[in-house]
């Protein structure tokens, strides 16, 4: 069956030849032809836009997801993890960003139950680019792309960061993988090839550049047959 | 480089933010006159001086109050709608 789910940096990824695979629906490229897997400690930009997520803001945002036994993030621009290794993150005040992991989590369920109606509650779809940045290297990548010092933040401290990178609207949190630093990034998926093709071109500046999601994160799917280093 | 301090997100260039304009009391429309409804709509104050004023954080989508001398082009404060506790 085909994907039914396209990444708003398919094409990108496309010309790097990758070896695909699937997940949540969407082509995932699980290794490039020609990465370099030592980038994953230097700098490695990797597109996770398949994870599943969704959203909701309003004044009873909090008091519906308590009641859906979400753990809610305490503080403004805070996140929390996932039993199932997903994320709940709190956009300024009474906004929320709620992503699955890659084994799964509770977004499907929320989303059918955001399609009642609750007061003070309304659902905010995303279909973000969602990019994870990893490596020692990643901190000049954002000193020079973004004006705001959040690779600074401590990562025990789970900052929420809404800023604005080489012009795009983002919002990014560090969240580090088999104990190396990683932030996510989420922008709108319209600004995700630009955003990619920028940040992939001043990585490689920086001994870095693009990378499948095997490196990072394992095995997350099988590979699509005939497609280790093709079109799928 | 010019910062503007959002009430939620902190410290952050301006060019983060829009402008929202004056903050200005809106007439009963059902009450006022059409004189009166036409100023409101259609005439700003260029009075310098010290303002209160829309901003909008665009990555966040907050909207919040700043406080600025317009003369000297300086946010003296700022702080969320219906709260007083200012940054």
């Amino acid at each position: 069956m085909a994907a039914l789910r396209t990444s708003p940096i398919f094409t990108a990824l496309e010309a790097h030849s990758p070896e695909w695979g699937e997940h949540a629906g969407m082509r995932v490229a699980l290794r490039l032809r020609a990465e370099n897997a030592a980038n994953v400690d230097t700098l490695a930009l990797t597109d996770v836009s398949s994870l599943v997520r969704t959203g909701l803001k309003g004044p009873g945002a909090v008091r519906w997801l308590e009641a859906q036994e979400i753990p809610v993030p305490q503080g403004f621009n805070r996140w929390v993890p996932l039993p199932e290794g997903g994320l709940v993150a709190r956009l300024a005040r009474t906004e929320f960003l709620i992503e699955d992991g890659w084994a799964g989590g509770p977004v499907a369920r929320l989303a059918a139950a955001l399609r009642t109606t609750a007061p003070g509650v309304y659902p905010v779809p995303r279909q973000d680019c969602a990019i994870d940045i990893c490596g020692a290297n990643a901190p000049d990548l954002f000193a020079e792309t973004c004006a705001v010092p959040f690779a600074l933040d401590p990562p025990e401290a789970r900052i929420v960061t809404l800023t604005t990178m080489v012009g795009v609207g983002v919002t990014v949190l560090r969240r580090d993988v088999q104990g190396r630093p990683c932030w996510r990034l989420w922008c709108d998926g319209t600004s995700g090839p630009y955003l990619w093709e920028t940040l992939t071109s001043i990585a490689a500046e920086h001994g870095g550049g693009p990378m499948g999601v095997r490196v990072l994160h394992g095995d997350i799917s099988q590979p699509v047959a005939g497609t280790q280093g093709g079109r799928p | 480089m010019k910062l503007l301090c959002c009430p939620v997100n902190g410290l952050r260039p301006v060019s983060e933010f829009a402008y929202g304009g004056e903050v200005r009391a809106m007439p009963d429309p059902a009450t006022c006159t059409d004189d009166q409804w036409a100023d409101h709509v259609f005439n700003r104050s260029g009075i310098p001086g010290v303002k209160i004023e829309w901003w909008y954080h665009l990555p966040s989508g907050v909207w919040f109050h700043a406080e600025r001398d317009v003369t000297a082009d300086r946010v003296l404060r700022t702080w969320m709608p219906g709260e007083e506790s200012a940054r």
